[in-house]
């Protein structure tokens, strides 16, 4: 599954010597955020059950379990815990490998730096349990945590602009470089801004306005960091995986500076008639529109790219990831285009749909690539294969049905909710549409978490046994071709007789 | 796009103005916002608007249980189809039939709050003005429903804040302070159950959230003359 250029052995050192330099810090970072992904799954299992049963294990010493605190701990973990640091991990790899550079000099304070990034979030889930927490959506972790992670992340981000800095010599048309390098620029940007008016300007100013770059922060750190991640690792696996260079260099340019531009406009649009001046959520709404311009034209790029190798799909358990997410990515797009207008935004606002977008975007987007990303890189790393397509396949489509499940059900809740919070009818009744006519909806919220739960589990012991490099001892990959010759049985000799190299 | 300095600029620039626009600027006008005072002619009452404001250490209760998980803190205006405004005991209206619409909250509404907890999720009902709503509510009243939810509403779906409570044994008469608790949520024969210091502030600060104060020159005052002002209609029904 190799590119079919530079296929000389000077080349596939080069590239395992590189390979070999990032290995300590990727797959700690990996190994990491697969446990914050289970854990977070099963908070989210359980916060999706108290929404319409409250009295599911609310015992007196289980009271930091209530839907208050479960829900923005079950986020922060899925966010801090899973998606930054597998998104981190990905970045050292692809930016090791675009720069050509090894990673020579700071092994050690990656590693370090993501061991105190966990301790952060450790730290941040047991304040929000036990009533620290802020309450500021997606910040929810008390203030004195945020330091911890800041400082990883730039020490992190440090290392990563050195490789590139280093390799600068090298010309080219770089488009994963360019997303990857933005997302390490334009988060601590968006974070300082954020994190200092809210815990320290704040009190000197007015709330209303806090409040309004908080949900600029949340819209932010989608926009600004999970989506040009996403793309970056998308734009080097398409055209590795099939072979063919991207289609478009225009297209990939338009893409790229379309988020660029639009993307530090969105957020705002929460607080439509709200507290803020109007002309904030009227940006804000408009530049989520404006949105699906570069949206469209990235995956119409990808689609183009794949043209007539689409037939890969089938086999490569990356490529199918990555083109689920980033059929996610316009998906997204369009719900947000749809949350963020004041014509229909007026429908959704303050309902389920919002979490069914976050998801979209965290899960649905983000984490497919990332997925994909690492069914690609840690063969490499650990020097094994993995040790079953079963468990891939399994994950992927338990995967596709939890989060399709789920933002659709999001969505339509969020719609009738947002109907019977409108209609006039329902003048004195301000709850039945978030309690009585949500309930269907929220019962099947409970069913994709445990879909997505079953498909995690395999996911992080399939991780753990190569992390611990207990794979298929192999040249040949594991692919998705339906054969079960492919299935690594335990006690036996490995087979192999592969049928696609 | 060949040098990473171009690059980077290229970047700052394009996230520098959107970070100008929407943060740093609004952010420096919020700065300037001011009280309005009433004009005694115009509006028919005197002071300033906004008046009392929220009280904070309660509000730091209802950030760390994460109440805005669920409620709200935000009247909209009409438009395309939102019906906020006349939503039974949303506002300081709280009679059968409220005749005058609530007001939507503005920026002013927030002075003096270092966070605006306008909410995530509208699960539960709107609480910006859920002050005027308990004012004749009594006290222990308040504190029952925080403490079990469903004993007045079956359907509620609200965590109870039982951990704010405490079980105690019953000491003479028994503390004024003790909740009317029946049924499943009752304590065992010889306790009562207390409010802690956080319910008491919880509830000090739900008391305190009143939003609906009219704004300075919008006022028709209902005492003067018919002839004076009948038509004018508030600025928040004009947008119907």
């Amino acid at each position: 599954m190799e590119t079919t250029e530079n296929h000389n052995a000077a080349d596939n050192l080069r590239r395992a010597s590189i390979d070999r330099s990032v290995k300590g810090p990727v797959l700690f970072l990996y190994a990491n955020a697969a446990l914050w992904l289970l854990t977070s799954t099963v908070l989210g299992l359980v916060s999706s059950v108290k929404l319409y049963a409250p009295e599911f294990l609310d015992y007196d010493w289980l009271y930091f379990l209530n839907y208050a605190r479960i829900q923005p701990a079950h986020m922060s973990a899925l966010i801090y815990g899973w998606a930054f640091q597998a998104g981190l991990g990905t970045m050292i790899w692809l930016a090791a490998r675009r720069s050509g550079q090894e990673l020579r000099n700071g092994k050690a304070s990656i590693v370090v730096a993501t061991f105190f990034w966990n301790i952060g979030i450790t730290l941040g889930l047991i304040g929000i349990f036990f009533g620290q927490s802020s309450s500021i959506q997606w910040m929810e972790f008390p203030a004195y945590v945020w330091p911890l992670f800041i400082i990883a992340f730039l020490i992190i981000a440090y290392r990563l602009v050195m490789l590139f800095v280093m390799s600068e010599k090298e010309g080219g048309f770089k488009i994963t470089t360019w997303y990857i390098l933005a997302a390490c620029f334009w988060f601590p940007w968006v974070f300082l801004t954020t994190f200092l008016y809210v815990h320290y300007f704040a009190s000197t100013g007015n709330g209303a306005m806090a409040a309004g770059i908080n949900a600029w922060y949340v819209s932010s750190v989608i926009m600004l960091f999970f989506v040009p991640v996403g793309l970056g690792a998308c734009y080097y696996f398409v055209p590795k995986i099939t072979g063919k260079p991207i289609h478009s260099a225009q297209l990939a340019s338009l893409g790229f500076w379309g988020l660029a531009l639009l993307g530090g406009w969105t957020g705002m649009q929460k607080y439509m008639g709200g507290p803020l001046p109007s002309y904030l959520p009227g940006i804000s709404g408009m530049a989520m529109l404006l949105l699906l311009v570069p949206a469209g034209v990235v995956v119409l790029n990808f689609h183009m790219s794949s043209d007539g190798r689409r037939g890969l799909i089938q086999t490569s358990p990356t490529l199918r990831f990555v083109f689920a997410g980033s059929f996610a990515y316009v998906i997204m797009a369009g719900m947000g285009a749809l949350l963020g207008t004041f014509w229909t935004g007026s429908l959704f606002q303050f309902t389920y749909a919002e979490y069914g977008y976050h998801l979209l975007a965290v899960y649905g987007f983000f984490s497919m690539t990332m997925f994909g990303a690492i069914y690609y890189i840690v063969p490499r790393l650990t020097g094994c294969e993995w040790l079953s397509s079963r468990m891939i396949r399994s994950h992927f489509w338990f995967s596709v049905y939890g989060i399709t499940a789920l933002v659709v059900l999001m969505f339509l809740g969020g719609l009738s909710q947002g109907a019977s919070i409108n209609d006039p009818n329902n003048w004195d009744q301000s709850v039945t549409g978030s309690i009585q006519i949500a309930r269907g909806y929220l019962i099947g919220r409970t069913l994709a978490w445990a879909l997505i739960l079953w498909s995690n589990f395999w996911f992080f012991i399939h991780l753990v046994f190569m992390i611990l490099g207990l794979g298929r001892r192999s040249i040949a990959p594991t692919l998705l071709v339906h054969d079960s010759k492919h299935d690594y049985v335990p006690g036996t000799l490995t087979s192999l007789t592969t049928t696609a190299q | 796009m060949t040098s990473l300095r171009q690059f980077v600029t290229c970047l700052a620039l394009s996230f520098a103005l959107p970070w100008l626009v929407l943060i740093i600027v609004p952010a420096l006008l919020a700065q300037k916002l001011a009280p309005m005072s009433y004009d005694k002619e115009k509006d028919g009452r005197v002071g300033v608007y906004p008046g009392k404001g929220i009280y904070r250490q309660g509000q730091i209760v209802y950030a760390s249980e994460g109440c805005v998980q669920c409620h709200t803190q935000m009247i909209r205006p009409a438009f395309y189809g939102i019906t906020d405004q006349w939503k039974k005991g949303w506002g300081s209206d709280q009679s059968k039939i409220p005749t005058q619409p609530t007001r939507p909250t503005t920026m002013r509404d927030f002075m003096g709050e270092p966070f605006a907890y306008i909410g995530i999720q509208r699960t539960g009902p709107d609480l910006a003005n859920v002050g005027y709503r308990l004012a004749d509510v009594p006290r222990e009243e308040i504190h029952a429903h925080l403490y079990d939810p469903r004993a007045t509403h079956e359907w509620s779906i609200m965590p109870g804040l039982r951990h704010l409570y405490i079980e105690k044994k019953i000491q003479g008469n028994g503390s004024p302070q003790a909740l009317k608790l029946t049924g499943d949520a009752a304590p065992k024969p010889g306790y009562e159950v207390v409010p802690s210091t956080d319910a008491e502030l919880l509830v000090d600060y739900l008391l305190s959230l009143k939003k609906d104060a009219p704004i300075p020159g919008t006022i028709v005052s209902t005492e003067a003359p018919a002839a004076a002002t009948p038509p004018a209609a508030p600025a928040p029904a004009a947008q119907k």
